[in-house]
């Protein structure tokens, strides 16, 4: 197998389910290369768990083909893909200990006897739980269950990582560690896998590839900061990341006129017409009184500020323009000019032409 | 205080109809059988100590174990597949499925040993089949034996089982059956391996209520066993109605209620040891 062929590749895959109009997964296709890690992000209901399914084997697909290494394995039952699969309840077996759970895999996978032990334990010292061999799976915390669970799918060597919302379990001081955790193992052991989940956080800060899904489609499928600076469609602008919506029409030269009677400068090459443009809270700058605006901010507006949202380190801005309501978000610590600011108070807003991501209107 | 007078007529239904009998029963088990076989008024233990000093109660008791126990194995064996498949069957089905699963409940028991009949009988399906084929040529005796009881009594217990097992299979998790799956388990060692072992309290438990079902089944052994078969439950009823023994046949009554209520108890236990470890 060459090194640019696509370790695992779905084609047209289709899932409808009984009773449905719409199909929960309409012709899917993607290559990810050997060793990267894939995150299949979208909201609920948007077909991302049916695709891990159905790579899995667990589900079968109407039509499609899922190869592996060049393999196809649409056809093959779940106990021949050798694919390690955490499930979302970490589906741990209640009648073994955390060494059992994972010896399990390895005596399916025809390890001799004398070697799985040795090998079980292995796998659970990676995840750091050699301690917790001997429990059952009721006598340890969520965390640590979803460790074992990761233990034993790796444990197999599989061909391929299937996480379903891993950390969806496990409340938020948590997450942020195991993710990381995660994360590296993967790195370590070179696996390639695919996670589902519905929060862009995790799949930006996990993921070598995001596919952003929405009704069974594939919306977009870039690296996490292509999805999050240059979104592809108006539903992962929207669905990735905050961003306030100004409604307006476009005019020659790439001018973006708002009904409030702003003329905004985009970088847009649509043709003219009714558009929708999305501006991150983060990209927009406060200035001060009589303040110029900084090169490259092509766009100055005049705002009232409504609404002052103050959360430590972050301060949220909501004001009126003649463009919609905007938000602007700033370092509280180290931007003090919010600090005078009253709802009422006048102010100046300015972003750069590229801030602005234009779509055609729906 | 509200719950307890709603609940005042029931209450009064059971005393009325179930306690005041069984007290009336167990008092009569104490008085005492004479010579010319007449009831004479009395407490004492004298029928209870005749009952378990005579070898055919403990024979009968033998039988009336065997019989259930293996009837119950039987019918929780074969309504373990049948539960499973409820289990998986989508949604849509389930409901449907186990509706027929404990449709023969809707029939009197009655009636469907009478069906028994003409399905095993002499002159019953199965032997003209047998004789026609050339099979056999004198016909195969399935009922008024253990046999037959043996299969009216397995029947009669499985929409029981099934009951039970659904229930107790309804909280095992198919996503565990999933992850052997994508461990390398093959069907049958995901069920060896993590089906049967998680079912387990499930199946004693239906056997448990079975078993206590089958031990106290009276019409199933009186029907197909044709005056040969001999059990607790039919012995009580030869003892009072026939041999006119009310001491005798009230404190076999009696004995049979205690082994029962001995049974129920371990019933519990099983299902509190399993609420302890899920």
């Amino acid at each position: 197998m060459s090194r640019s062929s696509p370790h695992l590749r779905l084609e047209q895959l289709v899932r409808h389910y009984a009773g449905a109009a719409a199909p929960a997964v309409d012709r899917i296709s993607l290559d990810l290369p050997r060793g990267a890690l894939l995150a299949l992000l979208g909201p609920s209901g948007c077909g991302k768990t049916t695709t891990l399914r159905m790579i899995a084997g667990l589900e079968k697909p109407e039509s499609g083909r899922i190869l592996v290494g060049g393999r196809d394995v649409t056809a093959l039952p779940p106990h021949k893909r050798h694919m390690g699969v955490v499930f979302q309840s970490y589906a741990l077996f209640p009648h073994m200990t955390s060494v059992g759970n994972v010896a399990f895999g390895l005596e399916m996978q025809g390890v001799a006897r004398a070697e799985r032990g040795p090998r079980a334990l292995a796998a659970l010292e990676l995840v750091g739980l050699s301690g917790f061999a001997q429990r059952k799976p009721r006598q340890l915390s969520g965390g640590q269950q979803q460790r074992v669970a990761l233990a034993r799918a790796l444990a197999i060597e599989p061909d391929l990582l299937l996480l379903d919302e891993p950390l969806s379990a496990l409340d938020a001081k948590l997450r942020e560690g195991v993710r990381d955790e995660i994360r590296a193992l993967q790195q370590r052991l070179g696996t390639t896998a695919v996670f589902v989940t519905h929060d862009q956080t995790e799949a930006l800060a996990m993921a070598d590839l995001v596919a952003v899904m929405n009704a069974g489609k594939v919306e977009q499928l870039a690296a996490p900061e292509e999805i999050f600076e240059r979104p592809a469609t108006r539903f992962v602008a929207t669905f990735v990341g905050r961003a306030a919506r100004i409604q307006g029409r476009l005019e020659a030269g790439g001018v973006l006129r708002t009904e409030g009677g702003a003329a905004l400068r985009t970088h847009s090459s649509l043709a003219a017409g009714p558009v929708e443009a999305f501006l991150r809270p983060h990209r927009v700058r406060l200035l001060a009184p009589g303040e110029a605006a900084p090169t490259g901010m092509a766009n100055v507006l005049d705002a009232t500020l409504a609404r002052r949202v103050y959360t430590g380190e972050i301060v949220a801005l909501e004001a009126n323009t003649p463009a919609g309501v905007i938000t602007a978000e700033l370092h509280a610590g180290t931007d003090g000019l919010w600090r005078e600011l009253q709802p009422g108070s006048p102010m100046r807003l300015a972003f750069r032409d590229t801030d602005l991501l234009v779509f055609p209107a729906p | 205080m509200i719950g307890w007078l709603l609940a005042l007529p029931a209450l009064g239904v059971m005393g009325l109809a179930f306690l005041w009998p069984l007290a009336m029963l167990f008092r009569i088990s104490l008085n005492r059988t004479t010579e010319t076989g007449a009831m004479e008024v009395a407490v004492t233990g004298e029928s209870y100590t005749r009952l378990l000093g005579d070898e055919f109660t403990w024979e009968l008791i033998g039988n009336t174990l065997g019989l259930s126990g293996t009837s119950a194995a039987i019918a929780v064996a074969m309504a373990l597949p049948v539960a499973l498949m409820i289990r998986a069957a989508s949604p849509r089905w389930r409901g449907l499925l186990a509706l027929l699963a404990i449709a023969p409940l809707l029939v009197s028991g009655t009636a469907r040993l009478v069906g028994w009949m003409a399905i095993l009988g002499d002159q019953g399906m199965i032997n003209v089949v047998l004789r026609w084929v050339g099979l056999t040529d004198a016909p195969i005796r399935m009922i008024n034996n253990w046999t037959g009881v043996r299969v009216g009594l397995m029947e009669s217990l499985m929409p029981y089982a099934v009951l039970v097992l659904l229930a107790g299979l309804g909280r095992l998790d198919s996503r565990l059956e999933e992850a052997a799956a994508t461990l390398g388990a093959n069907r049958f060692r995901t069920f060896i391996r993590v089906t049967l072992p998680l079912a387990a309290p499930a199946l004693l438990a239906a056997w448990l209520l079975t078993l206590v079902l089958g031990i106290s089944a009276f019409i199933t052994p009186r029907l197909m066993g044709g005056g040969r078969v001999f059990v607790l439950a039919t012995e009580i009823y030869n003892l009072a109605l026939e041999s006119v023994d009310w001491p005798a046949a009230a404190a076999m009554a009696m004995l049979l209620l205690g082994g029962l209520i001995l049974l129920m108890l371990l019933r519990g236990c099983v299902g509190w040891l399993q609420g302890k470890r899920a």
